[in-house]
């Protein structure tokens, strides 16, 4: 039986229809319009415990209204949502001490007071039982060098202390299923590598299952085998990381750095029938599918008609994946595999 | 014996959200006093407004010897009660205040993600030090006041004096939990909801006899705040007409309290939380 199950998850909003200015203002007050925003339509997926899923998707697709349901805060409009075994919204304090949550544009620390005591308060709270929260404090504090602002309240430490101050918080009480929304959202590359790094630890050490959210690519690549992509509050894409690499991003490009222009490009393209070849100036680029051609036969076929100075190669990285789905440049559908679309230029 | 357990785990529960709440209230707490000017300024510029509006009433009972058969010194208790429960609601409960704006901009979320109730964590979420200027004011008033009036003050008269200003700030607190609950359906950073409702304790400074029948009604059953001033004190002062009402002043407190937690959780089922 999955951790989570969600069928038919559908969110409406109801948002105001309103004219701008004093005078769309006082329309809207004697007579109210309204329409419905549909933010989660119909959506199925469920997740295995351990697993760890990157949902991702553009600003507004449907992420955080996911989250919000699968945390209880939401209710939803329609469909069944089950989390180990509760209905989020109507057990939500039982369902909030099974997970942690992470939002990165807010924190979940008390602003006022330090640190510590918010670590203190979420003790009492979860009833974490003395030993087990002295252990886990010891070892969060050590991974996530915590101890230099333990004693500062949040609204007095960086932003980047007060994401892992939060990301501790929230994995006090052992968790089983572990939230984050966008966690890694403006800090820098070493902050982020602790970041990332400790949610990798608690996956392979306590089994904690995470459903992450994030517009960086770095977060998925390090942290989840499977990513879930949603848009326009659709699931467009569900599928394990290596094999959407595989499938959709096989393309790559070899950059020859030539001595002289080339004279004729009529042998080059002879000998290399199934690749894309375009120059520019002394720069000679080869497209071509990485299962069906090595990078050392384009060379051989190359290198007898130039004088080579140089080379590089190109690899198509998830990123440029991902922008393209959301562009509606790659459809993910498996009926409608796509090859060439993808490759860094 | 199963009822028995059942009790056991109720008030286990209910003992669990007392401590969590006063935890919390506690760390607030400390951190207001860390700014100590701030809150010299506060307690210092809240007992000059109670002082004032009390030369206010003072100043009319010069010319007019009583209001409606209401003495000065009986007057003063319904000021004095108004007082106190505004300062309880400041002091202890200030989070009620603090809820429109927690719902506006959607920290209220974090609220719904830990395993405790959302209202012992709304009620928790602020001290309000200028409360305590009111309940000064207010217990001052009540010491002069019942000095000054002609009643004999046994041990079961002043408990039953600690009882009803118990329930009169329950009452209050019921009352603005409910009102900041309208947060849940006007969305809006300021709300004037709660500010519109806490201005009919106005009324409850005065006898309600001198009201309409209207203003009557609004005050004893819409929103009770003839409960927190009027009627307890017509029972302490063994009023002909309503002390026998004044008695139903703890119950009143029981059942605004059970209104106001189902408007709440009314309102909880239609938030929206934001930037979907």
């Amino acid at each position: 039986m999955p951790l989570i199950e969600a069928r038919g998850l559908t969110k409406k909003f109801r948002q105001a229809v309103k004219e701008p200015g004093l005078v769309g203002s006082l329309k809207h007050f004697f007579s109210r319009q309204y329409r419905d925003k549909i933010a989660v339509d119909h959506i199925d997926f469920s997740v295995e415990a351990g697993e760890s899923v990157a949902y991702l998707g553009p600003n507004g697709a449907g992420k955080s209204t996911t989250i919000k349901m699968l945390t209880g805060i939401l209710v939803p409009t329609s469909g069944s949502l089950v989390v180990d075994g509760l209905v989020p919204h109507e057990k939500r304090q039982q369902n909030a001490r099974k997970i942690g949550v992470v939002f990165g544009q807010r924190t979940q620390l008390w602003w006022d007071i330090p640190v510590i005591e918010s670590f203190n308060l979420a003790r009492d709270m979860y009833e974490i039982p003395a030993a087990r929260y002295r252990d886990n404090l010891a070892q969060f504090t050590e991974i996530l060098g915590l101890a230099e602002f333990m004693n500062l309240p949040a609204a007095k430490i960086s932003l980047g202390q007060r994401m892992r101050a939060d990301l501790c918080m929230a994995l006090l009480h052992d968790p089983r299923i572990l939230y984050l929304d966008e966690p890694t959202i403006g800090l820098d590359i070493a902050v982020k590598d602790s970041i990332r790094g400790f949610i990798r630890s608690r996956i392979e050490e306590r089994g904690t299952t995470v459903i992450l959210t994030t517009h960086d690519l770095g977060d998925i690549e390090d942290i989840c085998k499977r990513i879930v992509i949603i848009d326009n509050g659709k699931i467009i894409h569900d599928g394990d990381l290596a094999k959407l690499k595989d499938t959709y991003a096989r393309d790559r490009v070899i950059h020859f750095q030539l001595a002289r222009p080339p004279e004729s490009m009529g042998p080059i393209g002879a000998g290399l029938p199934a690749c894309e070849i375009t120059t520019d100036g002394l720069r000679l680029s080869v497209r071509f599918d990485r299962f069906k051609l090595a990078a050392g036969e384009i060379a051989a076929a190359v290198m007898p008609h130039v004088e080579v100075v140089d080379f590089r190669i190109d690899e198509p990285e998830v990123e440029d994946l991902i922008r393209k789905v959301y562009l509606g440049q790659l459809s993910l559908s498996p009926d409608a595999p796509q090859t060439g679309v993808l490759a860094g230029a | 014996m199963a009822a028995n357990v059942a009790i056991a785990g109720r008030l286990r529960s209910v003992r669990r959200l007392v401590f969590l709440y006063l935890r919390c209230l506690g760390q607030q707490m400390k951190a207001i006093l860390a700014y100590e000017a701030d809150f010299v300024v506060l307690l210092f510029s809240a007992v000059i407004v109670q002082f004032t509006g009390f030369l206010f009433i003072w100043t009319i009972f010069q010319r007019i010897p009583n209001i409606n058969g209401w003495t000065f010194w009986q007057v003063v208790m319904m000021y004095a009660l108004i007082f106190v429960t505004e300062g309880v609601g400041s002091l202890f409960f200030e989070g009620t205040w603090r809820l429109t704006n927690l719902v506006y901009t959607g920290q209220f979320d974090q609220m719904l993600v830990r395993p405790v109730s959302p209202i012992v964590q709304v009620l928790a979420s602020a001290v309000g030090f200028n409360g305590l200027g009111n309940l000064v004011t207010g217990f001052v008033l009540i010491g002069i006041s019942i000095t000054n009036v002609p009643v004999a003050w046994t041990p079961g008269r002043l408990l039953m004096l600690a009882i009803l200003i118990a329930s009169a700030a329950t009452i209050r607190v019921a009352i603005n939990l409910a009102s900041a609950a309208s947060a849940f359906w006007v969305s809006s950073p300021w709300s004037m909801v709660p500010m519109f409702v806490h201005q009919l304790s106005e009324f409850a400074k005065y006898p309600i006899t001198i009201y309409s029948f209207a203003v009557q009604a609004l005050i004893v059953v819409a929103v009770p705040f003839a409960f927190v001033s009027f009627f307890p004190t017509a029972y302490l002062f063994n009023n002909e007409a309503w002390s026998a009402i004044g008695l139903l002043t703890p119950l009143v407190a029981v059942y605004s309290l059970l209104v106001a937690v189902w408007i709440f959780n009314a309102g909880l089922r239609r938030y929206e939380s934001t930037g979907h």
